[in-house]
C-alpha cells in the first residue's frame, strides 16, 4: 500500500470513529447502511470481481443471516455477539449447501441458478409463517446488549452505541477479506477468472476453489444481514427478494469491480444517490434510472473504458 | 423553508466528507439540525409543524399513495387557511415506502432525525407499518397509521410491547374478517370457500372470518381454500379449485387491481351463476368500484375502511363535497383516514398545548373525534381508533359513474373490534 | 379427470402470455447475447400503448392491438441503436445494469403519462362470454389466447426457417464472424431482432389488458417468470421457450391445486433442477 493511501485510510477511520460526535442520528444511520451494504457488496464481489461469477441470489444469505440472528436473539439468548455470530454461521452453512450446486456452472447459468435458490429462500421466508411471521416479517427483535465475558455489558439501545459495534465488526471483516484476496488463494481465484483452463492444467481443483469463494462470499453477506436485524428490530421477506440481490451488484458496478475498495465506494454512492434523489422528486425511479444510464455510458470513456483497455491488454 | 435548505446543505457536506475520505477535516464540523434542536425546547410550539407521511407511490399499488396525498393535502390546506394548529402552519411531505419495511424505516428516520418531523402518518403495507412501528420508541414521535391493517400493530406492538407512540386511525382487519362473518351469518350460504391473498392479511382475515362465523352459525362448513400469491394476474386456477367444492359463498381478500382482475375473471368462469354470495372486504374501495364499473356483479358484498355515503351526517356530506370540489373525485377510504389522521394530530396538539410526545400521547388516548367517518374513539389500551364502517351489497346506481352500495349493514363497533387482552380467536 | 383436464386448459392460456415474453427474451439472447431485463417493461409498454390507442380510436381493441405493439417495436429500435449497442462488448452484468435502468425509467414514465392508478379496460365485444367445456364455463377470451400463442409460434418458425432473412438470423446466432464475412449487415440484423423481440413482448402485454390490470410495475411480475421459462427451455431456443411456458403454466395451475404450500417456489425449484441436471435447458444446445 502506498503511503498516501495509508494516510487517507487512517484519516477515514478516524473520521468514522468520531462521526457520532459530528453528525445527527440520521446520518449515523445512513453510515450504518453504507457499512452493511459494503460488507454485502464486498462479499458479493469476491465471487464476481475476483472469481468471475455473477450471483443473482445473494440476498438469500443476507436474509438468512438476518432471520437467523433475529430468531436467536428472540428465542435463545439476549446477547448480541452470539446472536450475530449464530446468524452468520447459519447463512454460511446455507452458502455451503447452495454453493455446492452452483459452482458447477459459470456465466449466465450460474446467475440463473443463484436466482432460483435465492427466490426459494424468499418463498420460504414468505410461506413459513409460524417461524418467520410471513410477509409481516419477524417482529420484536431486540437490539440486545453487547455482553463480554467477565460481566461487562454495553447497552445497544442508542444508535450511536450500535454504530460502534457495527463499525468495529465491519473494519475487522474488511481486514479479513483483504487478507484473503491478497493471499495465494485470492491469486488463484483471479487466475480462474482470467483463464480457468490454464489454472486447471496447473492441477488446481477450480470447482473447490470456487466453492470456497462462494462460502466466504455467503459468510460476508450473512454477516451484513445479521447486523441488520438488531438495528431495524424487524426482518421481512423483502430482504430475500431479487431486488435486494441487485443492490450489491449495482453498488459493485458503480464503484468498480476489479478493485478491492470498489464495492465500498459504490455502496456509499448507491445509498447517497438514492437518498438525494428521493428528496427532490416523487419520480425517483425515473431520475435514478437516468443517472444509472449516464454513469454507465459516461464511464465508458472513464473507468469502464479503462477496463476495456485493460482487458484488451490482458488478452494480448 | 430556510431550515430545509440547511438540511440539504448538511446532507451534501456529509456526502462529500464520506466519499472524499475526509480530505478536509473541517468540512465535517457542522451543527445539529437547528429544527431538531428547537423541538427540545419545552412548551414552545414551533412553526411549521411538520408531518412526515409515507405511502406506496410506485409500482402496481401506486394509486393508493395518490389517494392518500389527496386527503392529506386537503386537510393541510384547510387547517392552514384557518389559522393552523395553535397559530403554527402545518407542512407535510410524502415519501415512497415501496411496500418494503426497510425503506419505510429509513424514511421514518429521515423524517424524524433530519427533516424535523413532529408526527408521522400514512403507511400502506402491514409489514411497513410494523417495521416503522418497531422503531417508534427510539424515534419517539407519534405515528398515526392510516391504512396498514395488521392487528399485530396495535395488539402486539402497542398493547403487549408497550410502544405507546403508535396509533391507528383506520379500522384493522377486524372489519375484513370479524364484521364479514357477522354479516355472513344472515346469509343462507352454508358452504364457504376462500380465494385468499397469500399473505398475512389474507390468512388473518380468513381465520377471523372462519372462527367468528363458526361460532354464530355452527351449521356452516369451510370446504376449500385457494391461495393466490402477491401480484397474481391469473386467477383461473384458484377459481377452478374452489368451484370444484361446490360452494355457496366465496370470501376473497384480494384488493385493488387484484380484486378487479379476480372478479372479472370469476365472471367469465361463470362463478356468479353458481354461487349465492361473494364477499370481498376491500371491494368498496373507490378504485375497485371504478375499475370494475358496470361489470361489478350485484351478488358481491363489500366494505372498506370508510364508505363515502356513511354516515349520513352533515360533517360527512360537507367533507365529500369539499373533497369533490378540490379533486373532482369522491374520496377513497385512504383519503379519509389520512385526512382524519391530520385532524387527530391537530386536536391532540391543541389539547396538549405542546408537541412533547408523551403529552400528545396522553391527549390522544381516550380522545373522541368527530371525523367524516363518524365518531372515532381512540382506545387508550391499544391506540386503535374505534368506529364503524358498513358492509353493503353492490348496486348500479345511475346517479354515480361507478357502482355504489345498497342494503348497508352497520354492525356496532363493540361487536366486532377485538378487545384487550386479545386472547386468541 | 374432467377437473384435471379443465385445469390444464386454464394453465394453457396463462402459458401463452409467458410464451410471448419468453420468446423475445430467448431470441434476443440467442442472437445478441444480451439478457434483456427490461423485456417485462416492453410487455408493460405494449399493454399501456394498446390501452392508449384503444381509448384514442373509439374504444376499438383490435386497432389498439395492431398499433400498440408496433410502437413498442419502435421503442425497441431506439433502445438497441442508442444504448444496448454500446454495451455488447461488456460483461453481462453491465448489460443487466443498463436494461435495469430502463426498467426504472419505463416504470416512472408510464406513471407520469397515465397516472399511478391501474387501468382496467373492458373485454372486447364478442369475446366477453364463455363456452361450456367439459361441463364447466370457460372464458372465450382464454380460448382465443390459446389459439393466438401457437399461431405466433408457427409464424416465427416460418420466419426463421423458411425465409432468407430468418436463415441469416439463425446463422449469425451460431457464428457472428462467419455471418459478417458472408456480407450480412450484423448490426442491422441485431436491430431487427431486438425489434421483433420487443414486438412479441408488447403483443403479450396488449393481449393481457382485457383480463389483467394495466399498472406500473406489471413488467417485473412477468419478467422473472419469463426468465425461468427461457432458462428451462434453453436460452436461445424458441421451441424451448414454447414448451417451457406450457410447463410453467401447468405447474402453476396444478401447484395451486395439489401443493399450495410450495406453489410459490415450484417454478424456481424446477428451474434449479433443470439447471443442475441440464444447464443448457431442455431444448438448448450445449455450449463448448
Amino acid at each position: 500500500m502506498k503511503p498516501y493511501t495509508l494516510i487517507g485510510l487512517c484519516l477515514l477511520i478516524v473520521v468514522l470513529m468520531v462521526l457520532p460526535l459530528l453528525v445527527s442520528r440520521f446520518y449515523l444511520y445512513i453510515t450504518l447502511q453504507v457499512l452493511m451494504l459494503s460488507l454485502f457488496a464486498l462479499g458479493f464481489n469476491l465471487l464476481f470481481g475476483y472469481t468471475g461469477l455473477l450471483s443473482f441470489g445473494h440476498a438469500a444469505f443476507y436474509a438468512t443471516g438476518a432471520y437467523a440472528t433475529g430468531l436467536i436473539l428472540k428465542n435463545v439468548t439476549n446477547s448480541l455477539i452470539p446472536g450475530v455470530l449464530g446468524g452468520t454461521l447459519v447463512a454460511t452453512l446455507l452458502a455451503l449447501i447452495i454453493g455446492f450446486f452452483c459452482v458447477r456452472h459459470t456465466d449466465v447459468y450460474f446467475s440463473m441458478l443463484t436466482l432460483a435458490f435465492g427466490m426459494m429462500v424468499y418463498s420460504l421466508a414468505w410461506k413459513w409463517r409460524d417461524v418467520t411471521g410471513g410477509d409481516d416479517g419477524l417482529i420484536g427483535i431486540p437490539r440486545a446488549p453487547l455482553q463480554i465475558p467477565g460481566g461487562l455489558s454495553f447497552s445497544m439501545k442508542a444508535v450511536s452505541n450500535y454504530y460502534y459495534f457495527v463499525l468495529i465488526v465491519t473494519l475487522l471483516a474488511i481486514l479479513l477479506l483483504y487478507t484473503i484476496v491478497n493471499s495465494s488463494f485470492g491469486l488463484v481465484l483471479q487466475g480462474i477468472r482470467e483463464n480457468s483452463n490454464r489454472v486447471e492444467f496447473a492441477g488446481i481443483p477450480i470447482k473447490r476453489y470456487r466453492w470456497i469463494a462462494f462460502v466466504i462470499s455467503g459468510f460476508f453477506a450473512g454477516l451484513a444481514g445479521a447486523l441488520l436485524a438488531p438495528l431495524e428490530n424487524t426482518v421481512a421477506p423483502a430482504a430475500a427478494d431479487w431486488t435486494k440481490s441487485s443492490e450489491p451488484i449495482l453498488a459493485s458496478l458503480l464503484g468498480g469491480i476489479h478493485t478491492f475498495a470498489g464495492p465500498i465506494v459504490g455502496s456509499a454512492l448507491f445509498i447517497l444517490l438514492k437518498e438525494t434523489v428521493v428528496r427532490h422528486t416523487e419520480y425517483w425511479l425515473l431520475v435514478y434510472g437516468i443517472i444509472l444510464l449516464l454513469i454507465l455510458l459516461g464511464l465508458r470513456g472513464g473507468v469502464v473504458g479503462a477496463l476495456i483497455q485493460f482487458k484488451a491488454k490482458a488478452k494480448r | 423553508m430556510g431550515s430545509k435548505e440547511v438540511g440539504r446543505r448538511d446532507f451534501l457536506k456529509y456526502g462529500i466528507s464520506l466519499v472524499g475520505t475526509g480530505v478536509l477535516g473541517s468540512q465535517l464540523v457542522y451543527p445539529l439540525d437547528p429544527v431538531y434542536a428547537q423541538t427540545e425546547k419545552k412548551g414552545k410550539i414551533k412553526d411549521p409543524i411538520r408531518i412526515g407521511a409515507q405511502a406506496t407511490l410506485s409500482g402496481p399499488f401506486g394509486g393508493y399513495g395518490q389517494f392518500m396525498k389527496m386527503g392529506a393535502q386537503l386537510a393541510v390546506d384547510e387547517i392552514n387557511s384557518s389559522g393552523g394548529i395553535l397559530g403554527s402552519k402545518v407542512e407535510i411531505e410524502f415519501r415512497d415506502e415501496e411496500l418494503k419495511p426497510d425503506v419505510a424505516a429509513k424514511n421514518a428516520r429521515y423524517f424524524v432525525d433530519d427533516w424535523g418531523a413532529d408526527f408521522l402518518t400514512g403507511l400502506d403495507a402491514s409489514s411497513s407499518a410494523l417495521g416503522v412501528g418497531a422503531i417508534m420508541g427510539e424515534l419517539d414521535r407519534v405515528l398515526i397509521v392510516t391504512h396498514g391493517a395488521t392487528e399485530k400493530l396495535t395488539e402486539n406492538l402497542v398493547y403487549k410491547q408497550g410502544i405507546k407512540q403508535i396509533f391507528r386511525i383506520s379500522v384493522p382487519v377486524y372489519q375484513d374478517g370479524i364484521a364479514a362473518a357477522i354479516v355472513a351469518k344472515d346469509f343462507p350460504a352454508k358452504r364457504w370457500v376462500t380465494i385468499g391473498a397469500d399473505y398475512e392479511y389474507g390468512h388473518t382475515a380468513w381465520n377471523f372470518f372462519k372462527a367468528t362465523l363458526k361460532k354464530l352459525r355452527p351449521d356452516v362448513e369451510f370446504v376449500e381454500e385457494a391461495w393466490a400469491k402477491f401480484l397474481t394476474s391469473d386467477f383461473g386456477a384458484h377459481i377452478t379449485k374452489v368451484m370444484a367444492a361446490n360452494p355457496d359463498g366465496i370470501y376473497s381478500t384480494q384488493w385493488a387491481g387484484e380484486a378487479v382482475t379476480l372478479i372479472k375473471q370469476a365472471k367469465l368462469f361463470g362463478v356468479f351463476d353458481k354461487i349465492q354470495t361473494w364477499m370481498t372486504p376491500m371491494g368498496a374501495a373507490m378504485d375497485v368500484l371504478e375499475g370494475l364499473g358496470k361489470e361489478y356483479p350485484e351478488k358481491a358484498w363489500v366494505t372498506c375502511r370508510y364508505w363515502f355515503q356513511y354516515p349520513d351526517t352533515p360533517e360527512n356530506k360537507a367533507f365529500v363535497a369539499r373533497f369533490y370540489k378540490r379533486w373532482n373525485k369522491y374520496p377513497h377510504y385512504v383519503s379519509e383516514t389520512t385526512y382524519s389522521a391530520i385532524y387527530a394530530i391537530k386536536a391532540a396538539v391543541e389539547k396538549a398545548g405542546t408537541l412533547s410526545t408523551p403529552e400528545v400521547i396522553k391527549a390522544l388516548e381516550g380522545m373522541t373525534l368527530m371525523t367524516p367517518a363518524g365518531k372515532r374513539y381512540i382506545r387508550p389500551e391499544d391506540h386503535q381508533a374505534v368506529y364503524q364502517v358498513p358492509w353493503g351489497r353492490i348496486t348500479h346506481n345511475p346517479e354515480y359513474p361507478f357502482p355504489t352500495l345498497t342494503d348497508l349493514k352497520v354492525i356496532p363497533a363493540e361487536e366486532y373490534f377485538r378487545k384487550p387482552p386479545f386472547v386468541e380467536a | 379427470m374432467r377437473t384435471f383436464l379443465f385445469q390444464g386448459l386454464v394453465g394453457l392460456s396463462e402459458a401463452m402470455y409467458l410464451w410471448m415474453v419468453a420468446a423475445g427474451l430467448s431470441l434476443i439472447f440467442g442472437v445478441l447475447r444480451v439478457l434483456n431485463f427490461a423485456h417485462g417493461s416492453l410487455y408493460m409498454l405494449g399493454a399501456y400503448l394498446t390501452f392508449y390507442f384503444f381509448g384514442l380510436l373509439g374504444h376499438n381493441f383490435w386497432l389498439g392491438l395492431v398499433i400498440g405493439p408496433v410502437f413498442v417495436a419502435g421503442i425497441g429500435l431506439l433502445m438497441e441503436r442508442f444504448f444496448l449497442r454500446l454495451v455488447y462488448r461488456l460483461e453481462v452484468a453491465y448489460q443487466l445494469l443498463l436494461t435495469f435502468a430502463f426498467v426504472l425509467i419505463f416504470n416512472d414514465l408510464v406513471k407520469l403519462i397515465w397516472g399511478p392508478i391501474y387501468q382496467a379496460p373492458p373485454m372486447p365485444p364478442g369475446l366477453d362470454s364463455s363456452l361450456s367445456i367439459l361441463g364447466q364455463a370457460y372464458p372465450l377470451y382464454n380460448l382465443f389466447i390459446i389459439l393466438v400463442g401457437p399461431l405466433i409460434a408457427l409464424g416465427l418458425w416460418f420466419l426463421l426457417e423458411k425465409t432468407r432473412w430468418g436463415r441469416l438470423i439463425v446463422a449469425s446466432a451460431s457464428d457472428r464472424e462467419m455471418a459478417s464475412a458472408l456480407g450480412v449487415n450484423v448490426p442491422r440484423l441485431y436491430t431487427w431482432v431486438f425489434m421483433l423481440g420487443a414486438w412479441l413482448a408488447a403483443l403479450g402485454g396488449a393481449l393481457s389488458i382485457p383480463i389483467r390490470p394495466v399498472s406500473p410495475g406489471m413488467g417485473e411480475i412477468i419478467i422473472i417468470e419469463a426468465f425461468i421459462v427461457a432458462v428451462i427451455g434453453g436460452l436461445g431456443s424458441l421451441k424451448g421457450a414454447f414448451i417451457g411456458a406450457i410447463l410453467i403454466g401447468l405447474l402453476h395451475v396444478y401447484g395451486v391445486f395439489y401443493v399450495p404450500v410450495f406453489e410459490m417456489a415450484l417454478a424456481f425449484i424446477l428451474m434449479a433442477v433443470v439447471l443442475i441436471l441440464r444447464p443448457w435447458g431442455l431444448f438448448g444446445t450445449r455450449e463448448a
